[in-house]
């Protein structure tokens, strides 16, 4: 089994280095062996050499960075897609696999061209929500913050059904895309730790059964506590 | 008259506010509404100093304050806190006569990073000190480049820089404009190598290639310079010359002793603000040396407290601060008699609604991997994440209490254990820690 983390120390604006490193504890575990490359720019990589590939949230600047990075890797990067092969992209990053990002300044930046999604950015107001997700492949509501300055049009597979907080723009009942086994959502931070079920799913594609998750208690726990945070609140605003 | 007329309401509304204990924000609002540029309308005085930035404006406003009041100026500044234009606005009239002049000699303004741009619409700083850009409330902040941008809109090309050189991110306003830079030498606590879970001072801020650090102070702040475009360190107009935590004392230009009231990095820098700002208003630099010397700070952000037998200090730290966070740490984990650390995460904010928990993966818990380390106890509703975080360091499982409700957590700490101890909490969670204090000693 191997891991790519892509722009480890570049792409890591909300504490996302734990998503990887939670997977890496969960495989740990359950006796799989693997190892972990943790690559940024100025290095160059082969996708198909690996069997998940995580990225993680930036700067709207470095996102457009690592994008310019990206870009060579367009065709390979697709075919890894197109075989099934699981990738994670949360924060902003999945908006460089679109078809384009115009930012606040109006400037147009063509993306990979691998989602049918394009983002409309501004510089007034941040966009930021505490956010409930259903998901139809996971038996519980996801949880997590939303950050972000962009309006994201999309079509293909929806990843999220949004029940609290903001979608992928104002008003939007989804959020995030789902591309065989590629995932995309704007979700910020160690999402993996505050969603132990979505870790013990993409765990399961990768290895093919379902993993031993009893390592996960706080987590489990913790889950439960900021779910029961969000309804109240949910409910207060109702 | 319509100057006069605000200026009236403002002030009764701000005296009728003070009898009956409301905050100093709704005064300014009023006056606003009345008179929407009342700002540009007020003769100012001859000193505006405007301070911003992530962390220690509070403090460093502070003690600007008290160096200027000792040297016979008189100042207004927002002492309680209210730093957007509405308590800005506040401020300026109460300490107005009703013709429209301030009567002071200086206006220290304290200034939210986000809304600065509304602040400095109709006031001009003659000097403005931006103190450090850090990850700060992200989840309302976005993240320090977006702080960046929204400062970037408050600066008038007439206003002074005053900038902490250390802070790569902060160093680059200086890039083209009047900029005096503040910063410290290569120290000896100074690390080689980075001290942080992440580290905001990888890239250039300027051009994103790879910069090279050759010292580290603390996190991303210290001696950096691009690999690709040149921007680099600028050279330090007022500079923390040597600094001696063991003992107490931080020497500045080389001949300037203070003795710190509050051995940490952080107070060194605020304190190197202050006199930076001091110097500039033509304060002697030994005169200002005296009054800082064992100054503690009185907004009561670190507290210490007995429990019976046992001694501590509560250190006042910012969820959704790491930086903030990884300063407590390093004053506990640098404590040679031994101590506990309690950690209580309860209400992440007390301004508004999050449960937002990211922010703990950029803290540096790891420095408590260490023999200074006796018990570490976690509690408050979110001690799940607590646990679920400190599992991710190398720190014994068998050091780590996990007490959720934070009477029991006090209960526990009560005990014939001699160690000294730390509680490293926010704000919004602090009284529910002194609240159960105060109970126990009736």
């Amino acid at each position: 089994m191997k891991i790519l983390h892509l722009y480890h120390d570049f792409m890591n604006l909300y504490g996302e280095w734990a998503n990887v490193r939670a997977l890496e504890r969960l495989l740990e575990k359950n006796g799989i062996s693997f190892s972990t490359d943790k690559l940024s720019l100025g290095d160059s990589f082969e996708p198909e050499d690996y069997d998940f590939i995580y990225v993680g949230s930036g700067t709207e600047r470095n996102r457009n960075v690592a994008l310019e990075h990206l870009r060579p890797y367009k065709d390979k990067f697709g075919d890894y897609i197109e075989k099934g092969k699981v990738a994670l992209f949360t924060g902003n990053s999945f908006e460089m696999l679109g078809k384009s990002i115009t930012t606040a300044d109006d400037t147009i930046i063509e993306g990979l061209g691998l989602l049918d999604a394009t983002v409309k950015e501004q510089n007034k107001t941040r966009i930021t929500s505490d956010v409930i997700y259903n998901a139809d492949f996971l038996s519980k509501p996801l949880v997590g913050f939303i950050n972000k300055c962009g309006r994201l049009e999309i079509s293909g597979d929806k990843l999220f059904d949004v029940e609290y907080g903001l979608g992928d723009s104002e008003g939007a009942k989804t959020e995030g895309v789902r591309k065989n086994n590629l995932f995309g959502t704007h979700l910020t931070g160690p999402a993996l730790v505050k969603n132990p079920h979505f870790l013990v799913y993409l765990a399961e594609l990768l290895i093919g059964q379902a993993p031993d998750d009893s390592s996960l208690g706080y987590e489990k726990a913790g889950f439960e506590v900021t779910l029961k945070a969000l309804k109240e609140r949910a409910g207060a605003e109702r | 008259m319509k100057v006069f007329f605000t200026i009236l309401i403002c002030k009764l509304l701000r005296l009728a506010g003070k009898a009956v204990g409301h905050g100093s924000s709704l005064p300014g609002q009023i006056a606003l509404k009345l008179c929407p540029d009342i700002l540009s309308r007020v003769k100012l005085p001859q000193y505006i100093i405007a301070v911003t930035g992530s962390n220690g404006k509070t403090s460093t406003v502070e003690m600007i304050a008290h160096i200027l009041k000792k040297n016979g100026k008189r100042v207004s500044w927002n002492k309680e806190g209210s730093n957007q234009i509405e308590g800005v606005t506040t401020l300026v009239l109460s300490e107005s006569t009703l013709g429209g002049r301030v009567k002071s000699d200086i206006l220290l303004i304290e200034s939210d990073e986000r809304f600065a741009r509304y602040t400095f619409k109709y006031i001009t700083p003659t000097h403005y000190v931006i103190t450090n850009l850090y990850r700060d409330q992200l989840t309302r902040n976005g993240h320090p480049e977006w702080v960046f941008d929204a400062l970037k809109d408050s600066i008038h090309d007439e206003t002074e820089l005053i900038l902490n050189a250390d802070d790569p991110l902060v160093s680059l306003f200086g890039v083209g404009r009047k900029a005096v830079y503040f910063g410290a030498d290569k120290l000896e606590s100074d690390t080689a190598e980075l001290n942080s879970v992440y580290n905001d001072g990888a890239y250039c801020p300027a051009c994103k290639a790879p910069m090279k650090y050759t010292t580290h102070h603390y996190n991303h702040i210290g001696h950096y310079a691009c690999t690709s475009c040149g921007y680099k360190r600028q050279p330090t107009s007022y500079t923390i010359t040597s600094v001696d935590l063991d003992k107490g004392e931080m020497v500045i230009d080389g001949k300037y002793t203070i003795t710190l009231a509050l051995k940490s990095l952080y107070n060194i820098y605020n304190i190197l603000s202050a006199y930076t700002v001091a110097s500039i208003i033509g304060i002697d630099g030994e005169k200002i040396a005296r009054d800082m010397s064992d100054y503690v700070l009185k907004n009561g952000r670190v507290i210490t407290f007995e429990l019976k037998s046992r001694k501590g200090t509560l250190l006042t730290s910012k969820h959704e601060n790491s930086v903030s966070y990884d300063q407590s740490i390093r004053v506990a984990s640098a404590c040679k008699e031994g101590c506990d650390v309690m950690f209580i995460v309860d209400a992440v904010s007390r301004k508004y609604f999050t449960s937002d928990v990211s922010w703990l993966y950029d803290i540096d818990f790891e420095m408590l991997n260490n023999e200074n380390i006796g018990e570490i106890i976690l509690s408050g509703r979110y001690f799940n994440d607590l646990a679920a975080r400190f599992s991710y360091t190398d720190i014994p499982s068998e050091k780590i209490r996990i007490i959720p409700e934070i009477e029991k957590a006090v209960d526990y700490l009560d005990s014939d254990r001699k160690e000294y101890i730390y509680v490293i909490t926010c704000f919004s969670d602090k009284g529910k820690f002194l609240e159960k204090l105060k109970g126990d000693k009736r």
